[in-house]
């Protein structure tokens, strides 16, 4: 796939644009991708990565990724320019069932580099955002520098429509933070959204997640209620090479998308 | 009377298969180790093996394997899919252990997306097993309710006479009679009888251990640290396993040209599972020991109707600091009484 854009996000995480270079690659992944599914992204010679998808089911001219650039992938990733070729293995995975949510009100919940999935949902739903109630964004990382789509966060901020919380650890913060400061399910219980026909979606660091989902509890909501997506490292992303599983459940197939149902009976001490 | 096979005729027999355009590979010993791999006469067979070193995965699952080569350009990337070198073989003298791990692993890599590397092999090899007559103490097929001569995953199953001076042929699959359709003329009908065969003893109860394993409460249980405390992660066990088929994807070359391999990995690494922020959902080795039992008695089993171990007992023979699935299942056959 061809690199069409790039933008930086934070220190060392970027944004590609990828569109594809063959009418057929395209027309499959029009007919596969829903929000949620991912896929390896690589570079001849260095190998490829897992990440989700970043672009929403309702943009799909072209594929979005975002990644923050650590080993010799994504590195890699990193210095391609635009222009330059990359391959893209996917969509793979299930999705989050976008059509149930119809008619309810929708809280995100999502931290640090961890936005990107939450991203292609919360898309996914602003772009038919008559079809959802009340739309509740908490968003936080551990530094203002470390927010990522703050372009897109000022967009959602601005919005009438859409309820952001945006919150930045303790230390964090920059002489001009005017927004929260504090660890994500602190904020959120303080923001403390109503689980009354309420979908929550949370993706985040495992630290997160599991402190989150206690937060979540507290407020009422509902285990069944709750989608995450668990970003496993990955090799084939064909439930064969045998490192995403947790417990009986491989994530690669199963998932990435689970309820927080589906994630309490999983060993938790192999998540 | 039976069909029989006489020892004596076997070298004639490899002289047919090799030109009917088979390749011939079996048990041999070479450079300090046992495995199976391509002969060109009979007499280089070694059937005394209890069984080879390494296992029959090895012509299935190749350590290392090519999957594509890449030639980057200016303007483009050329790739051109290589596919596993393609031709008929026949295994002579496998084990029913490693033949049974082969048909354990069928859909494990046909699910879902079928893989097309492990399936063009299978379609292409003939395995003719022979029935164990001898065991060492780490051999464990009857525990894994299997038998010295299972036919399970073979084409042919051979069971030794008792002056051992050849075998008693059963065909079991049409790839099986094809193959031997070509050496007919040197099978004879004959009433010799088959040696008996290996005494295997059971060395744990494996419904009780199944029973223990499916226990949600056991997974935290202090028995995985005590059990592993002395692994030392070296992945012995899973790359000589006939079952065992984690890997890993590399690629290989420079910013030009190169490959793209499928390289075994294991569970017992510690970067098989490590994110790329440093947290690792595997991060001991008593859960990736957990992991790994888990896998084969559990988790496999609950997929695709089969425990994932053949009862080779090689993970135990080979293991640098005395582990092995067989202690482990010892050790969870006492727990659950």
């Amino acid at each position: 796939m061809k690199i069409v854009a790039r933008h930086d996000e934070a220190p060392g995480v970027r944004t590609m644009r990828l569109e594809f270079q063959d009418a057929g690659d395209h027309e499959f992944f029009k007919e596969t991708f829903r929000t949620g599914m991912f896929g390896l992204y690589g570079v001849y010679g260095e190998g490829e990565s897992t990440f989700c998808v970043a672009s929403p089911e309702t943009r799909k001219d072209y594929i979005e990724c975002t990644f923050r650039q650590s080993g010799r992938v994504t590195s890699a990733l990193a210095n391609a320019d635009i222009g330059d070729l990359i391959t893209f293995r996917g969509p793979y995975g299930n999705r989050f069932p976008i059509e149930e949510f119809h008619g309810k009100n929708l809280l995100f919940v999502s931290g640090g580099i961890a936005l990107p999935p939450t991203r292609s949902v919360i898309w996914s739903c602003l772009d038919q955002r008559e079809k959802f109630g009340k739309v509740t964004i908490v968003y936080g990382a551990r530094s203002v520098a470390d927010l990522v789509y703050k372009h897109e966060l000022e967009e959602w901020q601005e919005r009438s429509d859409v309820d952001l919380v945006l919150t930045v650890d303790p230390g964090g913060e920059s002489p001009d933070w005017k927004n929260r400061i504090g660890f994500v399910p602190t904020v959120l219980e303080e923001a403390a959204p109503s689980p009354d026909n309420c979908i929550a979606v949370i993706c985040g660091p495992p630290i997160m997640i599991k402190f989150t989902l206690i937060s979540l509890k507290k407020l009422g909501f509902d285990e069944s209620n709750v989608y995450t997506t668990l970003e496993n490292r990955m090799k084939c992303g064909l439930g064969k090479c045998g490192r995403c599983n947790v417990g009986s459940v491989y994530v690669c197939k199963e998932g990435p998308v689970f309820t927080a149902a589906e994630v309490s009976r999983m060993p938790a001490s192999d998540l | 009377m039976t069909k029989i096979l006489f020892r004596d005729k076997l070298d004639k027999c490899v002289k047919q298969w090799k030109s009917d355009g088979l390749t011939v590979i079996g048990p041999v010993q070479r450079a300090n180790i046992s495995t199976y791999a391509a002969v060109d006469h009979a007499a280089e067979f070694d059937f005394d093996l209890v069984l080879p070193d390494r296992s029959i995965k090895d012509l299935f699952f190749p350590q290392s394997e090519p999957m594509l080569r890449y030639t980057i350009k200016k303007e483009s990337i050329n790739t051109d899919e290589c596919l596993p070198p393609s031709g008929p073989r026949i295994i002579f003298g496998a084990r029913p252990c490693d033949a049974s791990g082969m048909a354990i692993d069928d859909p494990l890599f046909g699910w879902d997306y079928k893989d097309e590397y492990w399936f063009q092999r299978r379609n292409e090899s003939v395995i003719v097993t022979i029935a164990c007559t001898k065991a060492d103490d780490f051999c464990m097929c009857t525990s894994l309710k299997m038998a010295p001569d299972s036919s399970k995953g073979s084409d042919i199953l051979l069971r030794p006479l008792a002056g051992n001076n050849g075998w008693q042929v059963e065909e079991l699959t049409d790839r099986g009679r094809e193959a031997f359709k070509t050496i007919s003329d040197l099978l004879q009908e004959s009433a010799d009888t088959a040696a008996s065969l290996a005494v295997v003893e059971k060395k744990f109860d494996l419904d009780a251990c199944v029973a223990w394993l499916q226990n949600p409460e056991n997974f935290e249980s202090r028995f995985w640290k005590e059990i592993s405390m002395r692994c030392i992660g070296c992945a012995s066990c899973t790359y000589l396993c006939p079952t065992c088929h984690c890997f890993d994807i590399q690629d290989e070359g420079d910013t030009y040209t190169g490959i793209r391999r499928k390289n075994w990995d294991s569970c017992s690494f510690a970067l098989f599972t490590m994110h790329t922020s440093g947290h690792n959902p595997r991060s001991t080795q008593s859960a990736r020991w957990r992991q790994r039992i888990m896998h084969k008695f559990n988790y496999f089993p609950g997929k695709f109707s089969v425990n994932s171990c053949s009862g080779c007992g090689r993970c135990s023979r080979q293991c640098p600091v005395d582990m092995g699935i067989t202690e482990t299942l010892q050790e969870i056959s006492t727990l659950s009484l």
